[in-house]
Parts: C-alpha cells; sequence; structure tokens
C-alpha cells in the first residue's frame, strides 16, 4: 500500500460499515432467535452485609446472641461467613428464627467478631382481597400471635377504646387493618432509640418505629387479626448501628407485612433485611462487656441472569467469578472503551481540552465506586494539593522527577488525612475518597503539574475545566444502566465503538471549538 | 432568523470554512501523512537539523557547544566566561520551553539573564541539568544545545524590547505559503510564541508589508503595549528571508514545516529552528485560512495536489 493509498478514507468507511452490519444481524439475532429483552439484562443490587462486634472479656467467660437472617420468600442469603477468632460460633433455630451464638470460656481483653453474608431481595406487594371476614378461631401456633405481651397491652381499655373509636373493631379483616395502619402511620415519628411499648405510643401520640409497630400490633390483635412483629435492617450503603421493626399480619393464610413508620401498606421493599419475628431482643450477651456494634453494608451490582447467560460464549462473567472479582470489575472493564468514546468526541469533534486522552475516561470509571461528586472532589483536592504544592517548591526549584515523586507523597498523605478526618468528623461519604485508586490520583497529580509547567496556570485551569466536564460526560453514560445492560447482554457493541473511532480516526473536519477560534476567518466578509 | 435564511447562512458559513485548516486535518492530512514520525525526528533534534542546514548551505546562529550529560556542564561553563550573550535551549524543545536567553559577557559572580535577573554559576548549571534531564521536553533524557545570542537588526529590535523577533515563516512542499512576524510581550515572558502571549503580524509573502496585527486572538491596528503604529510597515531584508527559509525547508523531506528566521544586525537571515507541527493560529494572524492560501500561493501546490506529482514521501493527501 502507498502511502497516499494509507490518507484514503473510503477502505476505513468500509470497514465502518462492515462492523456496523456484523454487531446489526449478531444483536438481531439475539434480540429475535434468543427473545432476549433489554429490561431482563438490568443489572440487579445485592448486598454485602457484615456484623462487627466488639466487646471486652476481662478474661471471664462471655457470651452473645444475635439473630441472623434466613432465606424466604423475600430474601435469599448466601456465601455466610464467620469471622471470630478466639470464639466459638454455632447457629440454633429457635422458634421462627435462626441465632447466632458467639461464646467463649475466657473473654481475653479485646475480642471482635465479624459476620457477613450476601443478600439478594425481591419486593413483595400483596393485594389484599376484600370482604375476608375476621375468622373467629385460628391454628393453635397462630392463635399465639392473637394473645397479650408485656409491651403488646391487647387488653388494655385504652386500646379497645381506640379500636373502636376508629371503627376498626367491624367490618372485613382489610378494612380493619386498612384503619389501623392509618391510625399508627399517622402517629408523630420520634427519634427515640429505646423500647416503646404499644400504651405508651397510644399516650404520647409518637412513636419510633417499635412503638408504632407495637400499638400496630395490639390493635390489629384486639382487632382479631394475628400479628406478630419484625425485626431486621434497612439495608443502604455504609455503617450504621440501627435496627428497623415492622408488622406482618396473618390475612388469608399469609403473613402480609405492614410498615406503618416509612408508609409500606402491605407491602416490603426491596431493601428490608428480616433478621427475626416477634417481640425479641437482638442482641443478649453477659454483662459488662463494653458491648459495640454496628452494621456494614455494601451494594454490589450483578448482571441479571438473562445478561450472564449471554456471556455464555466467551463468558467472561464466570471467569471473573472463578478469580473472585467483583462484577463492578468487568463492568468498568466493559464501559471503558466507551468512556474512551466520549473523550475522543470531545477533543476531535468539540475541541475540548483536557489532561490526557484518556485520564477522563479513567477518572470516571474510578468515580462509578464513590458517585461523580465524589470523583470531582477527589480530582480538585488533588489539583489544589497541586498547585500548593507547586507554589512551596518553586523558590527551591527542584529537578522535575524528584518534584513528582514529592508530590506522590503528598497526594498520599493527603488522601489518608482526608479520609482520617473524614472519619472523626463522621462525614462518612467523604471517606470514599480514599477508595479512589491511587493510579488515578497520580496520573492526574502529575498531568496536572505538567500542564502548569508547561502551559501556565490559566491553561492549565482551563484543561481542568475541560477535564471535569468530559469527566461528567463520560460518567453520565458509563454509569448509565441501560448501557451497561446492554454493553453486558450485547458485547459486541463494543465493536460499535471501534467503528466509531475508526470514523473519528479519518474524521478531518472543523472541531466546534475552531468554529469559535477562527471566527474572524469564517465571518462573511465582502467579496 | 427564517428557515431560508439560516440555510443559506449555513451553506455560506460551510463554503468559508472550506478555505481553513483545522487541527483535525492538520494532524491527519498534514504531519501524520506529509511529516512521517521517522522524518519528524530530523527536525525535532535541534543539532541534528542544524547540521542539515548547515551542509545545505543555509546560514544558522554559531553553536557554542552541546552538554549531553552533566559530566559536559563544568567545561561548558569555563567555555562560557568569554562569551557575549548566548542561549540554552532543549535539544528537543517545543513551543519555545525552557529557553533561557542571556545577555551580555560574564560579570563577576555570574551573567545577566534576559529578564535582567542576575543568573549565578550554580542557577545556569541547574537550568542545563534540568534540560538534560528532559524537564523541559517531556523526556527522559535530553541535551542543551547553547548557542550564540542573535543580536537582532534594529527593525525586529524595534517591534520588541522583551525578546528575539523571528519570522514564521509556512512552507508546504518547499513552497512558501504564509509568513507571519512574531514579536514577544511583556506578557509573553520573552517568548515569541502567540500562544504564550506574543504578539503576531501577518505580513504579505509578495511584498513583506506588515498587513495584520493579532494578540490572543484579537486584532490591533498599533502595538498594543508600546502604541507604535505596525501595520502598513516594511520588513527589510524579505525576499531575502522568504528565500532563505524555503532554503532550509528543501534541506529536508517534509511536506509541512514552520520555519523561523531571524535577522541579525549585520542584515544576515539566520534560521534559527524548524518545526514539523507548526501550529495554526498564523490563519488568524494572516487573516487568511490556509487551504485558500494553498490556492492563491504557489499554484504548483494545487497542480502537485492534483497530479500527486512529487515523489516519495510527499504524496496526494486524501480527501478533504
Amino acid at each position: 500500500m502507498t502511502r497516499a493509498n494509507k490518507f484514503r478514507r473510503a477502505p476505513v468507511l468500509w470497514v465502518v460499515a462492515l462492523l456496523l452490519t456484523c454487531v446489526l444481524a449478531s444483536v438481531g439475532y439475539k434480540l429475535i432467535f434468543l427473545g432476549y429483552a433489554l429490561a431482563d439484562l438490568l443489572p440487579e443490587t445485592h448486598y454485602h452485609v457484615t456484623y462487627r462486634f466488639s466487646f471486652d472479656g476481662h478474661r471471664r467467660p462471655v457470651s452473645l446472641r444475635t439473630f441472623v437472617p434466613v432465606s424466604d420468600e423475600h430474601q435469599t442469603i448466601s456465601e455466610e461467613r464467620n469471622a471470630s477468632p478466639g470464639l466459638h460460633f454455632e447457629t440454633s433455630m429457635e422458634g421462627l428464627n435462626l441465632r447466632g451464638l458467639w461464646s467463649s470460656s475466657s473473654g481475653g481483653e479485646g475480642t471482635s467478631a465479624e459476620y457477613a453474608f450476601e443478600v439478594a431481595t425481591r419486593p413483595l406487594q400483596f393485594e389484599l382481597g376484600r370482604h375476608i371476614a375476621v375468622p373467629d378461631g385460628y391454628a393453635a401456633p397462630i392463635e399465639e400471635f392473637l394473645k397479650p405481651e408485656e409491651n403488646i397491652q391487647v387488653d388494655d381499655p385504652e386500646i379497645v377504646r381506640t379500636l373502636v373509636g376508629i371503627h376498626a373493631d367491624q367490618g372485613d379483616a382489610a378494612s380493619r387493618l386498612e384503619k389501623i395502619y392509618r391510625f399508627t402511620s399517622h402517629l408523630a415519628p420520634r427519634a427515640f432509640k429505646g423500647t416503646t411499648d404499644a400504651l405508651t405510643a397510644l399516650r404520647l401520640g409518637e412513636a419510633s418505629c417499635n412503638g408504632k409497630s407495637r400499638l400496630f400490633a395490639a390493635l390489629a390483635r384486639a382487632g382479631g387479626i394475628p400479628t406478630r412483629l419484625v425485626g431486621g435492617l434497612i439495608l443502604e450503603s455504609g455503617s450504621k448501628r440501627t435496627s428497623h421493626q415492622w408488622v406482618e399480619s396473618y390475612l388469608g393464610g399469609h403473613w402480609v407485612p405492614f410498615c406503618p413508620t416509612n408508609h409500606h401498606f402491605a407491602e416490603i421493599p426491596a431493601n428490608y433485611l428480616v433478621l427475626y419475628r416477634g417481640d425479641e431482643s437482638l442482641f443478649s450477651h453477659t454483662s459488662d462487656i463494653n458491648f459495640k456494634y454496628a452494621y456494614e453494608t455494601k451494594l454490589r451490582q450483578v448482571p441479571a441472569a438473562k445478561a450472564r447467560e449471554s456471556l455464555g460464549s466467551v463468558n467472561v462473567w464466570a471467569l471473573f467469578e472463578r478469580l473472585g472479582l467483583p462484577f463492578s470489575l468487568l463492568r468498568t472493564l466493559l464501559m471503558l472503551p466507551i468512556g474512551a468514546l466520549v473523550v475522543v468526541a470531545c477533543r476531535n469533534i468539540v475541541g475540548v481540552p483536557t489532561f490526557g486522552t484518556f485520564l477522563p475516561a479513567l477518572i470516571a470509571a474510578a468515580s462509578l465506586e464513590t458517585g461523580a461528586f465524589w470523583g470531582i472532589v477527589g480530582v480538585l483536592i488533588i489539583v489544589s494539593l497541586v498547585a500548593l504544592v507547586r507554589l512551596a517548591l518553586q523558590r527551591f526549584s527542584l529537578l522535575h522527577s524528584p518534584t513528582l515523586a514529592i508530590l506522590l507523597a503528598a497526594v498520599t498523605i493527603v488522601m489518608l488525612a482526608t479520609s482520617l478526618v473524614a472519619e472523626r468528623v463522621g462525614a462518612r461519604a467523604l471517606t470514599r475518597i480514599s477508595m479512589f485508586p491511587i493510579a488515578v490520583l497520580a496520573i492526574t497529580a502529575e498531568r496536572f503539574y505538567v500542564a502548569m509547567a508547561d502551559h501556565g496556570a490559566q491553561l492549565a485551569a482551563r484543561e481542568l475545566a475541560g477535564t471535569i466536564a468530559v469527566v461528567l460526560a463520560c460518567y453520565a453514560l458509563m454509569n448509565s444502566l441501560a448501557l451497561q445492560a446492554l454493553v453486558v447482554g450485547f458485547p459486541e457493541v463494543l465493536l460499535v465503538v471501534v467503528a466509531f473511532n475508526a470514523y473519528l480516526g479519518t474524521w478531518t473536519g472543523i472541531r466546534v471549538s475552531e468554529y469559535f477560534r477562527f471566527r474572524y476567518l469564517l465571518r462573511e466578509r465582502e467579496a | 432568523m427564517s428557515w431560508a435564511k439560516l440555510s443559506q447562512w449555513l451553506t455560506k458559513l460551510c463554503e468559508r470554512r472550506q478555505a481553513v485548516l483545522g487541527l483535525n486535518a492538520r494532524n491527519r492530512l498534514f504531519i501524520q501523512h506529509e511529516n512521517p514520525r521517522q522524518l519528524r525526528r530530523m527536525v525535532d533534534d535541534k543539532v541534528r537539523a542544524k547540521q542539515r542546514l548547515m551542509e545545505h548551505g543555509v546560514p544558522v546562529p554559531r553553536t557554542l557547544g552541546v552538554c549531553r550529560g552533566l559530566i559536559d556542564i563544568p567545561r561548558m561553563l569555563c567555555d562560557l566566561e568569554a562569551c557575549d550573550g548566548f542561549v540554552v535551549k532543549p535539544v528537543c524543545g517545543a513551543a519555545g520551553r525552557g529557553v533561557l536567553v542571556v545577555r551580555g559577557a560574564r560579570n563577576g559572580a555570574g551573567w545577566t539573564a534576559a529578564d535582567g535577573g542576575a543568573l549565578g554559576e550554580r542557577a545556569l548549571a541547574r537550568h542545563i541539568a534540568e534540560t538534560i534531564f528532559g524537564a523541559f521536553s517531556r523526556r527522559q533524557e535530553d541535551a542543551a544545545l547553547i548557542e550564540e545570542l542573535v543580536e537582532p537588526h534594529e527593525f525586529f529590535a524595534g517591534l520588541s524590547s522583551h525578546g528575539l523577533c523571528d519570522v514564521r515563516l509556512l512552507v508546504h512542499r518547499h513552497s512558501p505559503v504564509m509568513a507571519m512576524v512574531r514579536a514577544p510581550t511583556r506578557g509573553s515572558g520573552g517568548r515569541a510564541n502567540l500562544h504564550a502571549g506574543g504578539l503576531g503580524l501577518g505580513v504579505s509573502l509578495d511584498r513583506g508589508i506588515v498587513s495584520s496585527c493579532v494578540r490572543r486572538g484579537r486584532r490591533h491596528e498599533r502595538h498594543p503595549e508600546s502604541g507604535a503604529k505596525l501595520v502598513g510597515l516594511s520588513v527589510p531584508f524579505w525576499s531575502e528571508i522568504v528565500r532563505i527559509g524555503v532554503d532550509a525547508a528543501r534541506a529536508f523531506p517534509l511536506g509541512y514545516l514552520g520555519v523561523d528566521v531571524v535577522v541579525n544586525r549585520e542584515g544576515q537571515p539566520l534560521v534559527l529552528e524548524l518545526n514539523a507541527r507548526a501550529g495554526l493560529e498564523i490563519q488568524n494572524v494572516c487573516d487568511q485560512g490556509m487551504y485558500s492560501a494553498f490556492a492563491q500561493r504557489g499554484s504548483e501546490t494545487a497542480t502537485e495536489r492534483a497530479v500527486g506529482a512529487e515523489s516519495g514521501n510527499t504524496g496526494i493527501p486524501g480527501e478533504r
């Protein structure tokens, strides 16, 4: 091929057309003959929950009991893992619940235990049948849940009076529950962590989750509907100590969930994790052991089953599972070429100045874990640090490479310090800064330093603004669930990216920014 | 604006756009195509480029020495003792980065930099060391080229008191296409580069008359700092400058070249350096699109393009 031929566009355009045809054919085949639907391909959210306990045994025997979740219609629990060096661990069914017991004959000084598991949930919604009369009696185990308990004062005249007052003592079961739900969910919320019994909640007219749930249970039981407390966690990313309580009422042969606190009528949302049923206390442990606990939840995106199948021929997903790598990494890998395409388009079509060619895509990929906001905050911290270090080192006029090495040390220190301070002041979100891959931060620091040294502060600032804009564009696209599903379900879409780049590689048009740069040349002139 | 008007305006814009060379087209059609990488190295290395220019009889500033390692520095400093003004450049530098200009002979503790600051022996040695470590060329290794300081001809000296003015000729396939004078300003830190804030004077190629004056994309009638009238000035030794510039370009098998020429006090044009990635701002300075300059200038360029005459490395650029 002669040089002139090498610069012809036509062959490239043929390759582009060929690639696009292949992709269309393959996607069409999957859609028509394999029955793919995009909705099946959307990734699911799984939760990784860790219990963290610590206590001080003072070298005496200790024991600690708490509930561990079991699988049911709403939740699937897997990969339970206990890590409690020096402690004996066993589980046993107690009534409806599975209880975990950690014990030791000599407690040791500071003992800690960790119990972790994976949760996949699905939200449940119940359609309450109308005209189901409240029956006169139930089977013995269910009858239990009509009886008064210490904190659920079913027989108390005040409870009965309230039941009559809201007309929940008559009509079919569903309408009674509706009235009780409306009454309890309209009580004012109260940020009280301790136990509130049904009667107190009623008298105060306000309550936290457990008070409202007990009052709900007391009224429902008084109205002849078996009702039990449910205790569990609301799963959200991060670490917390608060548990949650709601109720289940027995209706038409099912235990139907209600949460008067967060307004869920006959439904349980996807992020509720059931730990136990009944009015139990979450923990029981030897006294005076300075017991501390926290629940840590991580959200993980997992490809839908259909999407996993689609990778079947190459089965990258299975490979990742074998290697124990998270799905998020696979997703990042698959989305990175798309991010790079965005950068190329921004540079060559729009003409946005950026640091390096792929740095914006890399920053966006790193931000997929922390969120775009924290990604940008991270970049801004690094950039101001670079400007400061440059200012501080200028008077010593050090050689270039050692300066960059000092910069890297400063980046490490500041990242650690930020996380440390953030943890101290309880700014949990800010601790995510340290999740940012150091490689990306180091390259950002170097690029910005070089830009400042080579192009001056003003141009470097423009490149910074351009970089942030392109990062956001990359993030928006790479974080789009629809696009992720598309790429995971149809990896051949990456060939479209290749085709696009091939096209852009031969595109020699004027960039958008050049219309501005050459505006005097492009303006209308007198002939 | 009505649809008809808008579409008419767009059509006209597209027509006018044809005249302008953008970065994408420059990179692919002129740099990648006409200046292939292995040939670009010939001009990127200033020492080799100078050598080649001298072989072809093109006048260049005298080389005082090249420092390739730290070991060369002490001897170089000794040699510079007696020297009356010199310039330290990174051999592979670009855009005027890392260029240190020293005016006058050594006095006591050291020299005087062009910006008036004192420059001790240690500071100079450090600058040379940084250059060798590639601080200004973003390479692992570089070398420092030390040249005599060219005292400019009074015409050029009059244009700027902040540094050396040069003439940038844009040469395509060995024929000149556009020309401008670049003058450092107070804001450009002694550098003539337009990106650094240097002043660009568009010069008509045939007659050497200044037709426009642009700084940072803005047009001026007079010098924005001194207020001197610039448009209409006639650049002395113009035909010499253009001839030497074209001679310099002919010494290299590259299609798209920026040639920087200075004129010394005696009126002798010297080629300062060559640039295989010449910038596009010259279009704004000369108020003319590159393609329209191609069409207007050397009809031979246009003909060549049509027939694909020239041999070897410069074939027809692809479709535009």
